[in-house]
């Protein structure tokens, strides 16, 4: 190595450690600036499809003496209202807490009405590709059963044993009509249409015959041929699946693993299904999104922040099935990380997602009806 | 040109006024969002973007009514709800009439023992909730298909109930005809009463059997009453969505309004919409044929006593026997779905029915997480979103009492004072229209309207004044039709005295057209009230989270499975209103049947 060599990578280190501290000095001072201000603007308006963003704000309002309204929102009820107020001009919300971000990306981030914020923890903490959008946690769907009726263990190994004449009329799931994000998952299955029906071939010895235009809407059909009880909440599917005393129990598909938290209050007997073939459900973000014409900015700033530390998260860590990117939270016990089982399930293409869905929900409208 | 001024001046009568600002009022209210909501199925809505290829947001579009009416899948997405909800209207207003028919005429035309309690029973079942019946129905008779607790029926028998009988149209038909034949019972034993004696005993006289005395003279002269019923059940039919959604749901039978729920929820207005204007037309054609058939529109008899009497049936010694099974039918429909609700509003832990599982906490414990559900929420009557849910309803019910109350009387002046001219006839009409509009399409409708900022209104999206405006115009028409009646009866002489005195017209309102029909008006109050704190269908679009309904929260308290909670609160609400209706019986000498039918 040349004296050039090494005063060059000396020079540039330094000047890479120049521009980062101050970045980082920038950064401080910025942070100073939004905590002052934030305290000067008064009360923040957060919609949530999550409940539980209520009591993280209560103890955020009692430490920062910020007040914060959260409105519980649906998750399309959300979008749409908040896409309605921004279009319309009356935007009044500051931030959003929320799901679907195929249809959140396509109506609020695309159009500009929101914008994405990476707070200073997330920034430093959580690995680049949660911060944008800047998720707050994962959430999984899983397949679960009754744990009374099959101690000894999974009853189904493929998905595609949900369309057999054993599970016919014993599936729960959540009206796909009013879920987007099972619009989305599904749009998976179409986007993965080989390994579903490789799956199937695993599963019958047999390669799929199909009448629909991919394995993923073929399973669709044959799903919903096979009487499936759409519900319209993940708690009834659950509860349902899991009371006690029940000689012929449904099963549970695609419904939130964080209902297993209610396990022993409400003595439900029932587990996830952890040997599906070839997904053993599916995850998607929780996003936090800050409103492009916020009345109180900074506010929001640092409410994002404060979401994205282990304190903020707490309402969520007590319960398995809700996943921060913050890599010092310790995992709930008896789950596995995130890590785990984005390996062991299937997520969603954005720009695949959205232009699918439609196909995958009318394809569900189609056979619903009876 | 004076003197043209004057003649308009002198013209402007309090009545012309009135009429005026009525017409343009109800033009903006019920014709405008119909055109909107027409337009929006043109439109593609945000959402609906990902099903219409190649489209943006705000496109004219076709593809929603290709979708619903000629498209390859427009029979599952379209024609099946439509039938099954045709099926429904039918089974429950035929359903309706015959139970309603029959108790009428057993009590109106027997010498059948208890008939006042019978009387006041009778009506209980059209003041509960129409839901409650389908939440007691899931209760009682629920088999393994929604897993979960067995229902009770089940648990006491060890028989499981096949899936026809425990959901789906089979048990929406029975539980809304049992909701609604109170208006049959009303409505035809009004007509009934009002019958001339005269007429059937000369029938009897000229020697015609009892049978032929029914069908020759009783039937046709009841058949007005029994059309009405029949356009008043049919509509309530089409547009009700509590019942089929919960017992619709778990066999994938849906109805028009259950799917219209789906699109607005699912964020497809397009389509939602379609199902909406589907509906409106069909209660349109049945007033209609209504018209067609009887001749004379609302062709609703008085309920008042006429001095001839017919000599009453003799059931002999049938008389008792009747009445019992009269009562205990009626008791088993109130009785048992309450008790049902009641009970599990007692279990600390639902479906374990013994007397170690026996809590109050469900009404008075503290916040947990660990007692009963765990659901950290207070028991109901120390549960501030609850009661601030209730008291909400209450206020609401109040203001759109008195809202629809004072405009009912001040229409019906107008309508009466007017008669003969088209403005009359315009208003009288326009008034009726909400009517005929299925309660959750006129939901919709108030959506598509408010949701943005229209002149002279900022967005009302989620508002009290929203709901407000929603529930006048829907209960408009009883209200109108009570000042209607109670004016005509009020011959004009009483106020041109009153004018040769030189009263004022608030003068004379207040004084003199008011105080004379006061029961009446109150009649006419009371079924709005009564109307609001049980409304689900018209409002579950209208709400937002910040303003809850006792209602609507109670919905969203199922979808979570805090059936304690729920049950709860409409037991409430039942003991609420049937104590309000009591009072203003007692107190005002109100009558519902006055309100519902003139």
């Amino acid at each position: 190595m040349s004296i050039k060599k090494i005063i060059r990578k000396w020079v540039t280190t330094a000047m890479a450690v120049g521009l980062v501290s101050v970045s980082n000095s920038i950064l401080a001072e910025d942070w100073a600036k939004i905590e002052a201000n934030a305290k000067k603007e008064g009360a923040l308006l957060v919609y949530s499809t999550t409940s539980r963003t209520a009591k993280a704000a209560k103890v955020f309002s009692a430490k920062h003496g910020i007040a914060v309204e959260v409105i519980r929102l649906k998750e399309q009820d959300l979008i749409q209202r908040a896409y309605q107020e921004a279009a319309s001009g009356v935007q009044k919300v500051d931030m959003i807490v929320a799901e679907d971000w195929v249809a959140a990306r396509e109506l609020l981030a695309n159009t500009g009405y929101f914008v994405n914020y990476v707070p200073p923890t997330a920034r430093e903490l959580f690995p680049k590709r949660h911060q944008n959008p800047l998720v707050l946690g994962y959430i999984n769907r899983v397949f679960g059963y009754n744990t009374d009726k099959h101690s000894s263990g999974n009853p189904f190994k493929s998905v595609w044993d949900l369309t057999t004449d054993e599970f016919k009329g014993r599936v729960m799931i959540r009206d796909v009509a009013i879920t987007g994000e099972h619009q989305n998952a599904l749009t998976e299955w179409v986007r993965r249409s080989d390994e579903l029906a490789d799956a199937y071939q695993r599963r019958f010895g047999k390669p799929l015959v199909m009448t629909e235009a991919n394995a993923g809407l073929e399973f669709i059909k044959r799903f919903l041929q096979n009487d499936p009880i759409i519900m319209t909440s993940d708690t009834k599917i659950s509860k349902a699946v899991g009371a006690a005393g029940q000689e012929n129990p449904p099963y549970g598909m695609f419904y939130v693993y964080s209902k297993h938290r209610d396990k022993a209050l409400k003595d439900l007997r029932i587990t996830d299904n952890r040997q599906v073939d070839p997904t053993l459900g599916y995850y998607y973000p929780i996003v936090l999104q800050l409103a492009a014409k916020a009345p109180h900015p900074n506010a929001a700033k640092m409410f994002m922040e404060y979401l994205g530390t282990i304190e903020g998260f707490a309402p969520w860590a007590d319960s398995p099935g809700v996943y921060t990117p913050n890599p010092n939270q310790v995992p709930f016990e008896g789950d596995k990380p995130f890590s785990w089982w984005e390996k062991k399930m299937w997520y969603y293409d954005l720009d695949f997602a959205a232009a699918n869905r439609g196909i995958v929900l009318d394809t569900w409208l189609k056979y619903a009806q009876r | 040109m004076r003197t043209i001024y004057n003649r308009f001046r002198i013209g402007l009568t309090p009545q012309r006024v009135l009429s005026v600002v009525f017409l343009i009022a109800l033009g903006y209210l019920v014709i405008f969002p119909l055109f909107l909501m027409a337009k929006e199925t043109f439109i593609v809505h945000p959402l609906e973007r990902f099903q219409i290829p190649g489209s943006s947001i705000g496109d004219l579009t076709l593809s929603h009514w290709i979708r619903s009416f000629v498209s390859e899948n427009s029979f599952t997405f379209f024609y099946r709800p439509l039938l099954n909800t045709l099926q429904i209207a039918f089974g429950l207003s035929f359903l309706a009439l015959l139970i309603g028919g029959t108790l009428a005429w057993l009590v109106v035309r027997t010498d059948i023992p208890m008939k006042n309690i019978i009387t006041n029973a009778a009506i209980i079942p059209y003041i509960m909730p129409s839901w409650t019946l389908a939440l007691a129905w899931i209760a009682l008779f629920k088999n393994e298909r929604i897993g979960g607790d067995q229902g009770i029926f089940t648990a006491l028998t060890g028989v499981s109930t096949p899936d026809w009988f425990a959901y789906g149209l089979f048990p929406i038909t029975i539980t809304l005809a049992l909701h609604y034949f109170p208006f049959g019972f009303m409505l035809i034993g009004g007509a009934l009463r009002n019958i001339d004696a005269q007429l059937e005993e000369s029938a009897e006289l000229l020697g015609a059997s009892r049978m032929a005395t029914l069908r020759r003279i009783v039937i046709p002269l009841v058949l007005p009453a029994i059309f009405s019923t029949f356009l008043l059940t049919f509509s309530r039919g089409l547009g009700t969505f509590g019942t089929p959604a919960f017992l619709g749901g778990p066999v994938r039978e849906f109805v028009l309004s259950t799917s219209l729920y789906a699109n607005l929820i699912g964020g497809r207005p397009g389509i939602g919409y379609l199902a909406a204007l589907a509906m409106i037309v069909l209660g349109v054609l049945v007033l209609y044929m209504d018209h067609k058939i009887i001749g004379t529109r609302r062709s609703y008899v008085t309920i008042s006593g006429k001095g001839a009497r017919a000599g009453l049936v003799a059931l002999g010694r049938w008389r008792w026997p009747i009445a019992s099974l009269l009562m205990g039918s009626i008791l088993a429909v109130i009785v048992v779905p309450l008790g049902a609700l009641a009970i599990d509003t007692f279990m600390l832990r639902p479906g374990l029915y013994s007397w170690e599982n026996f809590t109050w906490h469900y009404w008075i414990g503290e916040a947990s997480l660990s007692v009963g559900l765990g659901t950290g929420e207070p028991g109901i009557l120390r549960n501030p979103e609850l009661m601030s849910a209730l008291g909400n309803t209450m206020k609401l019910a109040v203001v759109v009492a008195l809202i629809t109350g004072i405009l009912g009387v001040l229409v019906g002046y107008a309508i009466v004072r007017m008669r003969g001219s088209w403005v009359s006839q315009a208003l009288d009409q326009l008034s009726f229209l909400p009517y005929l509009m299925p309660s959750i399409a006129l939901g919709a409708i108030f959506l598509a309207m408010f949701a943005v900022p229209r002149w002279p209104f900022p967005s009302l999206h989620g508002t009290f004044t929203l709901l407000v405006i929603a529930c006048v115009v829907s209960y408009l028409p009883y209200a109108v039709k009570a000042g209607v009646s109670a004016i005509r009866q009020i011959g004009p002489e009483l106020e041109e005295a009153a004018i040769m005195t030189g009263a004022s017209w608030w003068t004379r309102m207040h004084r003199v057209i008011i105080p004379i029909q006061k029961s009446t008006y109150f009649s006419g109050l009371l079924l709005p009230f009564i109307s609001v704190t049980r409304e689900l269908s018209l409002l579950i679009l209208l709400v937002t989270p910040t303003a809850q309904l006792a209602t609507t929260i109670t919905l969203r308290y199922t979808d979570r499975g805090w059936y304690p909670y729920t049950n709860g609160m409409v037991l409430l609400l039942v003991v609420i209103v049937v104590t309000c209706t009591i009072m203003s019986r007692r107190l005002m000498g109100t009558n519902i049947a006055k309100g519902l039918g003139g």
